[in-house]
């Protein structure tokens, strides 16, 4: 087995620079799911966490953890509730989405909301309450001083959207079931370690293997770099 | 630094223009992907194909595909899945068409009195193809099977080695095509594997997963009194006899027993039931596979060097395990005349 975690390394170099275009397409639809359905989650969760975070309010602690349970939500079942809601005899069937990237996008992005709405409502809160009345006493509305917090906790804002990201392109149950594995269009990263897998092509699957991490690696290095830079 | 200050000015100057800008590329470029996904979904000559683990990861529909899609321009989308899955896209209407290999399940997906409202969920079933199911284990072999035993003296040295501890069998458990048959043959001695090894893994276990994994349990259980069992099909046999060097075929069907047969149907999903399913290019595609043409590309298929899967449409006899109606000869028929000339 040793012989083919060494194989598969090499099989990853030899792939990527020979620009393999199915293992490129894989790169492609693995990213462009992960960071598009992110994006989105950011857009929508980053107002509402640092809301949450920023008011004192009647059942915030309900609110709370109702957060805080599903960012633990199991991504397989997940899958199951799109499948549900895309299937041809579900209410949006009609839309004819399934086994598309926008289903495999729709999947994660509601998986990554709460990921980044309760990152994001930490932040906020863990952000010094001087700082707070200051901003305050210098005459700051209340648009002004959610800018500042948002500024002042942009590290771990940073940080909630690159667990988000990476729970993202890790995932496979959720991608499975929503996307279908279609080669050359919904297959990623993870649904075809499977596949290959499956098919006793041990040293493609780990040549996947190590390109994922290589990537998630070179990712989250410029996002730390990015992250402490911000100061 | 100099020359990033006047950068850096020119960004806080046009913040809010740039924030927008970048909001309208992203937006834009989202929405594209969303209008493709959208369109493809509406596109006739795009179809789904739900079908079994063995057809695809054996690499035949990776040969045959690109050469129906050159032909017609169809584009097929595969969805590689167990035989109990692919049967329930088909009823959902989330696949086109099927590609399966469980005889009694398919004939209960045309049956229209299990339909909806007397209507079938499939028609017009095609026969394409068959191969065969071996038992495969470990070569000290403690259930002793002999080369020209017949399947059911196979099951029943099975069931005695596995009652006396000395084995263990690996079932899918997963609803597949494979489990189907396997459960069948079981029934052929008079055993309800859902009720006969009821809390006894170390004499049946269910994997609930593929063949692959499946396979690599069978492999990986081996010590000198107890050793496991499996069933696969050859076709998948062939991608992984290579890996699991020290199992090897201890039965396999004999001449004019049909029981370890297993044929393919390939059935369109009733677009009476689901007005949005392709059918027409699913047509064509079906036209395709009974075609000399495509019936000769099955045969032409090998992986390993070996023959996984033999074409049999329109031939009925208890070697190919496949009884064609002349109903099916004669709907699909017309459709193979665009595919006629082609050779391999």
């Amino acid at each position: 087995m040793a012989n083919e975690i060494i194989e598969g390394i090499l099989e990853a170099i030899r792939l990527i620079f020979t620009f393999d275009p199915e293992v490129w397409g894989i790169i492609e639809v693995s990213f462009r799911v992960s960071l598009t359905s992110t994006f989105l989650a950011a857009l929508v969760a980053l107002p509402i966490g640092s809301f949450i975070g920023l008011r004192k309010f009647k059942g915030k602690r309900g609110v709370t953890n109702l957060i805080n349970t599903f960012m633990g939500f199991p991504p397989v079942v997940m899958g199951l509730i799109v499948y549900l809601l895309l299937s041809r005899n579900g209410p949006f069937g009609t839309l004819g989405l399934l086994y598309s990237t926008t289903a495999m996008i729709v999947a994660q992005f509601l998986l990554a909301v709460p990921i980044i709405t309760g990152t994001a409502k930490a932040a906020i809160e863990s952000v010094d309450p001087a700082l707070k009345e200051t901003v305050l006493s210098l005459g700051a509305n209340e648009r002004q001083l959610w800018w500042e917090l948002i500024k002042h906790s942009k590290k771990s804002i940073i940080a909630g959207f690159l667990v988000a990201f990476g729970q993202a392109i890790s995932e496979v149950g959720a991608v499975m079931i929503v996307g279908g594995n279609i080669r050359w269009e919904t297959r990623t990263f993870t649904t075809s370690i499977v596949l290959q897998t499956r098919m006793g092509e041990f040293g493609m699957a780990i040549a996947l293997g190590v390109i994922l991490i290589t990537i998630a690696f070179i990712v989250n290095y410029g996002l730390t770099r990015l992250q402490t830079g911000a100061d | 630094m100099s020359s990033r200050k006047p950068l850096k000015q020119l960004i806080s100057e046009h913040k809010k223009t740039i924030i927008l800008a970048l909001i309208i590329i992203a937006g834009g470029s989202i929405g594209t992907f969303f209008a493709i996904d959208y369109l493809n979904a509406q596109n006739p000559e795009k179809i789904t194909l739900a079908t079994t683990t063995s057809t695809y990861d054996s690499g035949l529909l990776d040969f045959l595909l690109p050469k129906f899609t050159e032909q017609t321009g169809i584009q097929i989308k595969v969805l590689s899945v167990g035989t109990g899955t692919a049967i329930q896209y088909g009823k959902d209407g989330n696949a086109d068409v099927i590609l399966v290999h469980s005889r009694s399940r398919e004939d209960d997906f045309i049956n229209a009195s299990l339909g909806v409202a007397g209507v079938p969920y499939g028609i017009h079933r095609a026969c394409i193809m068959f191969n065969d199911f071996i038992i495969v284990g470990h070569s000290s072999n403690p259930a002793n099977l002999q080369t020209g035993d017949n399947i059911t003296k196979v099951m029943i040295k099975l069931r005695d080695a596995m009652d006396t501890g000395n084995m263990t069998f690996y079932s899918r458990g997963d609803d597949s095509g494979t489990h189907s048959k396997e459960k069948t043959l079981w029934a052929e001695i008079g055993i309800i594997v859902e009720t006969r090894w009821v809390g006894q893994p170390d004499r049946y276990t269910e994997t609930g997963q593929g063949m692959a994994a499946t396979l690599l349990m069978t492999w990986e259980d081996v010590d000198a009194a107890h050793e496991g069992y499996t069933i696969v099909d050859r076709g998948t046999w062939f991608s992984f006899n290579e890996t699991y060097t020290s199992l090897k075929i201890l039965a396999e069907s004999i001449i004019g027993e049909d029981l370890l047969l297993n044929p393919y149907g390939v059935i369109p999903v009733n677009p009476v039931l689901h007005p949005h399913v392709k059918y027409l290019s699913v047509s064509r595609f079906i036209g395709f596979l009974t075609s000399p043409y495509g019936q000769a590309l099955i045969n032409a298929y090998r992986k390993n060097n070996a023959v996984l899967f033999h074409a049999n449409f329109g031939i009925c006899d208890v070697n190919s395990s496949c009884p064609t109606t002349d109903d099916e000869i004669a709907i699909w028929t017309p459709f193979q005349a665009e595919f006629a000339g082609l050779t391999v």
